[in-house]
């Protein structure tokens, strides 16, 4: 239980669209994350999920069944909201309690079940208090543990951390997915964080502009983006995006000319563009993380205007030719690059993703699970 | 020359009496002495301003008769007395039913108005209908009206339902023209309180009558005080009017008509008149102190963010 379907979604505001036709299936027991730029549309379709909003268009369904006209308790979907949205006039127990007071639950069912969920949530010292004498990440506790005394099968969190300091929501982020784990249920949550998106979730959905730009595993995302949209989006910093011109297409991939160097870059060119591809402009796209100095089979000279030292790794940020765009290329530990001098860069093809000019992936050759392999060196102590 | 010892307690005296701050020794709290002597100055003028005419009436009420009429006219009282307290019930024997039926008037009214518009200014801040900025708008014109503007179709209104000569013929008009000022302030408070707790509830199953009682009803409920005092006030002071032109049963008049009676033919019974308007008001002062203790700020605090 708790399978949730989205068929053909849409939802206007007058004349403004702001869900465009989305479909989706989340699995059961599914932890499933949606991002996107700010107004994009997430708040919105997680309100028509929850039945806070009406649909404009399309069929919401859940375990098989249509769910448009019913209210959310019989939908079985319980929401955390953003800013916790607690009852500041109640103690922490009745907060919690709040759902099955409204159920009219007998008041030993009530006290056991708040006082199981005060447990998951290390919240067992705090039943007699208010809302307004406890911290940020106790509050939102609250507001999830009023979640999960109705034992919801679907659970939605509207940016639920996005109010917590940075400590503090990389613990409310483990604990989320241990809760994920412990109560099987399916959870959608919404977040603009893409650390939070990666770390938490099964399958991502990445929207722009109230359509989906793609849906699929963190990995999935980061290593075989659908469009530019994805693959700007996915990854911090930036993916990198160079002009270049397609020379040739072969049977393992397609060759670029890239400011004179001949690039292959093993990627699948659709049968309908394959004609059409030799001489059209393509967009290049690497990732400032697998820049390097020196090393790959591809090189660029790049004038650095400014260098940041992490101390865990080194950024640096060149402005391109012709463009308001920048370059930027992530290099590991702290290694001394002078600003205002031009260096060259490298980098390798097997990295390169290619778009063509609707900013459509050519989509990748390579295997997502060899691509998420570490490149690390472990030494094994013998004997 | 000042040593440093006294100048550091100067400082300290300094500090703002009227900070919020849990430090109110503040950097910005700080006030410098001549800043200190002119809000005083200011705080004193305006109390003596507001105070004044009681200080009098309380005096005025010490005094004699006769020495309220002597030329010059001394301000404070010579061999004053509590005597005008007890001769007053003697000469208005239907004293006690005039206070009873002003704090009756005024009461009726107040639960009337209260019954009327928490639902409505609840309403009026979480809905939005066709026509509720015309309501709104006609709510604000109806209060700029005193009803003295309408005494006579009020009389007409009054005489057609037969309710002319009873306790309805005060309060009703009394209460009518205290809703609408009341929607509006309480429409104010109301909205302040997150709309997020509705959607909250409505997620959780409650129905929007339960989320009314259990949810916005407590957090509201010190604007709902506010608006009580304001009615009770309110109904208190308008009763004069309605009284004089919708009733002429002695039994069921209210203070303010039943003060009149110290108006003699010849001349007023001044210190009584003072003395049965503090006892008179003191019942709705005792009423006005035991509200404003629920007064409580700062309920919302962690509902949201
Ligand atoms: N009730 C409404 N009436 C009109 N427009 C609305 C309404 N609610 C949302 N919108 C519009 O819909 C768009 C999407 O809003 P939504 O809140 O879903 O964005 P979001 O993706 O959640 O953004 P954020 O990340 O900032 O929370 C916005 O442009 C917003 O202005
Ligand atoms: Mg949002």
């Amino acid at each position: 239980m708790g399978q949730l379907s989205l068929k053909q979604i849409t939802k206007t505001f007058g004349t403004f669209e702001v869900v465009k036709d989305v479909s989706l299936d989340v699995h059961e027991g599914e932890f499933m994350v949606f991002v996107g730029p700010s107004g994009c549309g997430k708040s919105t379709l997680l309100r028509m999920i929850a039945g806070l909003e009406h649909t404009t268009d399309g069929d919401i369904v859940i375990d098989g069944k249509r769910v448009n006209d019913l209210a959310p308790v019989d939908r079985g979907i319980a929401m955390v909201f953003q800013s916790y949205a607690l009852y500041p006039h109640m103690s922490v127990f009745e907060n919690i309690a709040f759902p099955l007071r409204v159920e009219g639950a007998p008041a030993a069912e009530i006290k056991s079940k708040v006082e199981a969920a005060a447990q998951i949530l290390h919240l067992e010292n705090r039943l007699d208090q208010r809302p307004g004498n406890l911290s940020g990440g106790q509050r939102q506790r609250v507001a999830i543990g009023r979640a999960i005394v109705r034992e919801p099968e679907i659970f939605l969190f509207d940016e639920p951390l996005s109010n917590l300091d940075a400590a503090l929501r990389a613990d409310m982020r483990i604990e989320l997915t241990r809760l994920h784990k412990q109560l099987g249920a399916t959870m959608i949550y919404v977040t603009h964080d893409q650390i939070e998106a990666m770390t938490m979730a099964n399958r991502i959905v990445v929207l722009n502009a109230g359509d989906i730009a793609q849906v699929g595993a963190p990995l999935e995302l980061y290593h075989k983006p659908q469009n530019t949209f994805v693959a700007g989006f996915i990854g911090n910093p930036r993916m990198n995006f160079l002009p270049v011109t397609c020379t040739e297409v072969t049977g393992t991939g397609v060759t670029v000319d890239f400011n004179g160097q001949r690039l292959h870059v093993e990627v699948e060119a659709p049968a309908s563009l394959r004609s059409h591809l030799p001489g059209a402009p393509l967009t290049l796209g690497v990732r400032p993380e697998h820049i390097t100095l020196g090393g790959g089979n591809a090189s660029m000279t790049v004038t650095p205007s400014v260098m940041e030292y992490l101390g865990q790794n080194t950024i640096g940020y060149a402005p391109l030719p012709g463009g308001e765009e920048t370059f930027c290329f992530v290099l590991p530990g702290t290694q001394k690059v002078p600003a205002d001098t031009p260096i060259d860069v490298t980098f390798s093809t097997a990295d390169c993703h290619l778009f063509d000019s609707d900013g459509r992936a050519l989509p990748r050759r390579a295997n997502t699970e060899d691509l998420g392999a570490p490149a690390l060196q472990i030494e094994r102590t013998t004997g | 020359m000042m040593n440093p010892s006294r100048r550091a307690t100067r400082v300290l005296t300094l500090v703002n009496p009227f900070s919020k701050r849990a430090q109110p020794s503040a950097m910005m709290d700080r006030y410098s002495w001549y800043e200190i002597v002119l809000i005083y100055l200011g705080i004193f003028v305006f109390l003596f301003f507001m105070l004044a005419p009681f200080l009098e009436g309380f005096l005025v009420s010490l005094k004699p008769l006769s020495q309220l009429f002597s030329t010059p006219y001394s301000f404070w009282p010579e061999n004053g007395s509590f005597e005008a307290y007890v001769t007053m019930w003697e000469r208005i024997p239907y004293f006690a039913i005039y206070i009873f039926n002003s704090l009756l008037i005024a009461t009726v009214a107040t639960l009337i108005v209260l019954a009327l518009v928490v639902p409505a200014a609840y309403a009026f801040a979480r809905f939005s209908f066709r026509g509720m900025p015309l309501l709104l708008g006609a709510f604000l014109a109806v209060s700029m009206f005193s009803g003295a503007v309408l005494l006579i179709p009020l009389f007409r209104l009054m005489r057609t339902l037969g309710i002319l000569n009873t306790y309805w013929a005060m309060i009703i008009p009394g209460a009518a023209f205290l809703i609408p000022s009341a929607i509006w302030l309480l429409r104010t408070y109301m909205m302040r309180i997150p709309p997020e707790l509705n959607e909250a509830a409505y997620m959780d199953g409650a129905s929007q009558f339960y989320t009314f009682r259990r949810v916005i009803l407590p957090l509201a409920r010190p604007g709902i005080i506010v608006v009580a005092i304001m009615t009770f006030i309110g109904a208190y002071a308008q009763q004069f009017i309605f009284a004089l032109t919708f009733n002429s049963k002695t039994e069921f008049m209210p203070l303010p008509v039943g003060l009149f009676a110290f108006f003699g033919r010849q001349e007023v019974i001044w210190n009584e008149l003072m003395a049965a308007s503090f006892v008179g008001i003191a019942p709705a002062l005792v009423i006005i102190f035991f509200l404003q203790r629920y007064l409580v700020g700062g309920l919302t605090a962690g509902a949201i963010k």
